[in-house]
């Protein structure tokens, strides 16, 4: 009789493909996974708890720091909860300037997307192809908020810094380039026949199961969940512009995959609306008071970030610091799936979901 | 050479024969040296990078360097491996690597020994070199390089058979398993090679070939984003540096092998250019060979196991046995 | 077959387009000017307000004044001014908050040293540190934000 035991394998949280620190440990039976538990907790750093002792100026460099990838996004959520609260005015211009930088950083962090699952499937060109264009996106914003990675660029009622001259120029140039780049990425891996066959059909759900796990972005429409916040509960500018909202069918890696690249496609399509309409003067700066102290009451704000709903719940006091801030991070709601998914796949497998899904640890462990 | 493996073993010969084998050995070393700097190049090329530049001029010293710092690392053996198997995985994997380059002939004159069943010689002493990789993967005593190691084992018999039963058509053309009458058998012109008449063959070759090596898109054993670094990932300083050695050893091998089962040998692809010398289209063509799996490596993502495995057995061993059957048909008409 | 060639197409012209890897160590970095880099401290300007060390988010800075040595004069002047780079996240808070632009970022961010010590910058080595020094600091926010009630 050939008897068989069970492997219990650590993946993470020094492993190559685990994105930072993230650790899951499996159950292996051959190389078919019988039992996943992630195990989260390895970059928490405390934003929320250090978040009540600071005022709402100062919280604004620790969300940068949450999800590195797309920091844009993260302070345009807690900037966007309290303007909600305080009913505060946002210049149109610098409203303009939020949402341009905010799709720049969608575009930048589904690249980052691109280029690093590529790299988990095993091709190591595309990483530096999708880094070599995000590399551009990158200067845009050093030129326009002084940092390459954790930019600390909108404030409460606007934005720190007007566009430097010829700001917009860049990004006008920038939309017709990136288009082309993107046909090479899809005749360098999107027609590629190992690659299809190794992502079709693999993590498959359906949108029951989406939305009983939570899930959002292109998590939740790979499923054909129309739900985009920017389309359905418009924030910023978004309503002025027209776009669509990508769609996947199956549920599987390939849709994820496919909905990804289709939204660097919008986005430069809200970029170029959005260059054109870029009003030529104005204030970046909206009528503050000196000291930002919400009234005393709660508020939850939420809006599509690259990898989903990230959302802000406040509670204030009347304070200059929040009671209690509570960021609601999609990384780490997407990842309550893994679990399920994982079971009955294959070591390869879990590599290709775990990538697909789209996490930054930053993020997950806050 | 030849006269001189014909000859009754004497002290004096053995000494000589010696004295060939070491030479050998630092052509070979030499070629790894350069195939590695080579690949980086080629690989930063396509990559939008320069590759290696600041270690000697070009960056030419970079894998010199490289070596030297395998060299000087501490060996370490985890406590729970197998001792034994664990220092003999290495020796394993890299003794048969440099045993096949004896049969390749690489101009008329140039080559050591002269099988006549060399091509059988090759596909024997190659798979050896598994049980050192299963091996290495199981005496690490580490999970990841146990699947690796059991992903090699399974791999390299899937792909040994098309690779064997796709020169089989070759062998039928030439009535013989010596690989110098292979070449012989082929012409001044390049569609005078076995590559045309056997394309389907060559295909199959070419992809089981890429298997064997454990490169992209075959490389599972070793796959970084997977299993950390697959069999060798317990391994340091100089054992591993056998296993990279073996590997561009039979990178060495493999590609010479194509260039003489396929590519016309030493024969240049035109009648006319027959005034250059041999060599020199070898050394080109196995350079052509070399650098196709450098760019396959640069461009293409790894295939999935299961995905492997049914692809050899349910796509290229039915080809390959659908090419010996077409050539045998071939040469039953035509040739009688 | 057909989405493998024109993959391997892709990899073989970029083998001649041009490459885009910085000669960073050998050429300097250029910056924008707005590069948020290590502050440049300027002490004849400092009023001693602690602007700086009540907004910094990660209380980073610490600051002493003395009185001003001139009788005629009022307020104070500063003593001492640290700021300690392990934990600084470069925020521009500080320059942002300032009222006299006594402290103002540069373009330099080379911090690497052997020694955690080293990353304790005082008053001379800011002051010192007077290269590249950002032009635009025109902030659209209220100078001295964080002065009052925190």
């Amino acid at each position: 009789m050939i008897r068989t035991e069970e492997l219990l394998l650590n993946v993470g949280p020094q492993h190559p493909s685990t994105h930072g620190v993230f650790r899951i440990v499996v159950k292996l039976d051959g190389e078919v996974i019988t039992e996943a538990t992630p195990v989260m907790g390895y970059l928490h750093r405390g934003t929320e708890k250090l978040a009540e002792s600071l005022n709402y100026t100062q919280i604004i460099p620790y969300t940068d720091r949450m999800d590195y990838v797309s920091a844009m996004t993260n302070n345009y959520v807690l900037v966007h909860a309290v303007e909600k609260m305080m009913n505060i005015e946002v210049p149109e211009r610098a409203e303009f300037l939020r949402l341009i930088v905010m799709e720049l950083q969608r575009v930048a962090s589904h690249l980052v997307w691109w280029g690093t699952y590529l790299l988990d499937i095993g091709a190591m060109s595309p990483f530096l192809y999708a880094f070599r264009d995000r590399e551009i996106i990158i200067d845009l914003f050093n030129e326009i908020s002084g940092a390459r990675l954790t930019y600390n660029y909108m404030r409460v009622g606007g934005v720190k810094w007007d566009a430097p001259s010829g700001w917009i120029d860049k990004v006008r140039d920038f939309i017709p380039y990136m288009r082309k780049r993107m046909d090479e990425y899809d005749r360098l891996v999107s027609g590629n026949e190992i690659f299809l066959a190794r992502i079709k059909g693999v993590g498959q759900y359906d949108a029951d199961t989406a939305i009983a796990y939570g899930l959002s972005g292109a998590n939740l429409r790979c499923t054909g969940v129309d739900w985009d916040l920017r389309k359905t509960e418009p924030y910023s500018l978004y309503d002025r512009f027209e776009f669509d909202v990508p769609l996947g069918q199956k549920g599987d890696c390939y849709d994820r995959y496919l909905i990804r690249l289709q939204e660097i496609h919008e986005s430069l399509r809200i970029l170029e609306q959005a260059v054109a309409q870029f009003p030529s003067g104005g204030d970046t700066m909206g009528k503050v008071p000196r000291v930002i102290r919400p009234p005393a009451g709660e508020v939850y704000a939420r809006i599509e970030s690259p990898r989903g709903e990230i959302g802000c719940y406040i509670i204030s006091k009347g304070k200059a610091e929040p009671y209690r801030l509570k960021f609601r991070r999609p990384s780490f709601v997407n990842l309550q799936i893994l679990p399920k998914l994982l079971v009955g796949e294959t070591m390869t497998n879990l590599i290709t979901i775990l990538g697909g899904v789209d996490i930054v640890v930053g993020e997950v462990d806050c | 050479m030849q006269e001189l493996i014909q000859q009754s073993f004497t002290w004096q010969n053995g000494l000589v024969f010696f004295g060939w084998g070491v030479v050998f050995l630092f052509v070979v070393l030499g070629f790894v040296t350069y195939a590695i700097y080579f690949e980086r190049k080629v690989i930063g090329w396509m990559q939008l990078r320069h590759g290696p530049t600041r270690v000697g001029p070009l960056g030419l010293l970079q894998t010199v360097a490289d070596i030297l710092k395998l060299l000087l690392k501490e060996d370490t053996i985890p406590k729970k491996a197998d001792r034994a198997l664990f220092i003999l995985a290495p020796v394993l994997v890299y003794v048969p690597s440099f045993a096949v380059l004896a049969t390749i002939p690489y101009t008329q004159s140039l080559g050591f020994a002269d099988l006549n069943v060399g091509l059988l010689y090759y596909a024997a002493l190659s798979s050896i070199s598994t049980i050192g990789v299963v091996l290495g993967g199981w005496a690490s005593n580490n999970k990841y390089s146990l699947l690796g190691g059991m992903r090699s084992a399974a791999q390299m018999i899937s792909y040994e058979i098309p690779l064997v039963m796709s020169v089989v058509g070759v062998i039928m053309l030439n009535g013989s398993l010596s690989l110098r009458t292979i070449v012989g058998g082929q012409g001044n012109n390049f569609w005078e090679w076995n590559f045309l008449p056997q394309i389907i063959g060559f295909v199959i070759f070419m992809i089981a070939a890429v298997s064997e090596l454990n490169r992209t898109p075959f490389d599972l054993p070793e796959a970084e984003s997977e299993l950390v670094a697959g069999y060798h990932v317990e391994y340091s300083g100089f054992r591993f540096a056998f296993f990279m050695l073996a590997e561009y050893v039979y990178v060495f091998a493999i590609s010479a092998l194509t260039t003489v089962l396929f590519l016309g040998g030493w024969h240049p692809p035109l009648a006319v250019l027959d005034f250059i010398p041999g060599l020199l289209w070898f050394v080109l063509k196995f350079s052509f060979c070399v650098f196709f799996l450098f760019w396959l490596r640069a461009t293409m993502p790894r295939i999935r196991v299961d995905q492997l495995m049914s692809f050899g057995w349910k796509v290229l061993l039915p080809l390959a046995i659908l090419n010996i059957f077409l050539t045998a048909a071939y040469i039953e008409i035509f040739n009688k | 077959m057909k989405g493998l060639l024109k993959g391997l197409g892709v990899t073989f012209k970029a083998m001649t387009s041009k490459k885009i890897t910085y000669a960073y160590p050998d050429v300097p970095l250029q910056m924008p000017d707005r590069f948020r880099g290590i502050q440049h401290f300027d002490p004849d300007k400092c009023i001693v307000c602690n602007a700086c060390a009540r907004v910094c988010p990660t209380e980073c800075i610490t600051l002493t004044g003395k009185p001003n040595p001139d009788p005629d004069k009022k307020g104070k002047v500063i003593d001492t001014y640290d700021i300690n780079f392990e934990i600084c996240i470069l925020c521009d808070l500080c320059t942002e908050v300032c009222p006299t632009e006594a402290i103002v970022m540069t373009n330099n961010f080379e911090l690497a040293t052997y020694s955690r010590d080293d990353l304790y910058k005082d008053r001379d080595w800011l002051n010192g540190n007077n290269s590249l020094i950002r032009q635009d600091n025109i902030s659209m926010l209220p100078k001295g934000g964080a002065k009052k009630d925190v």
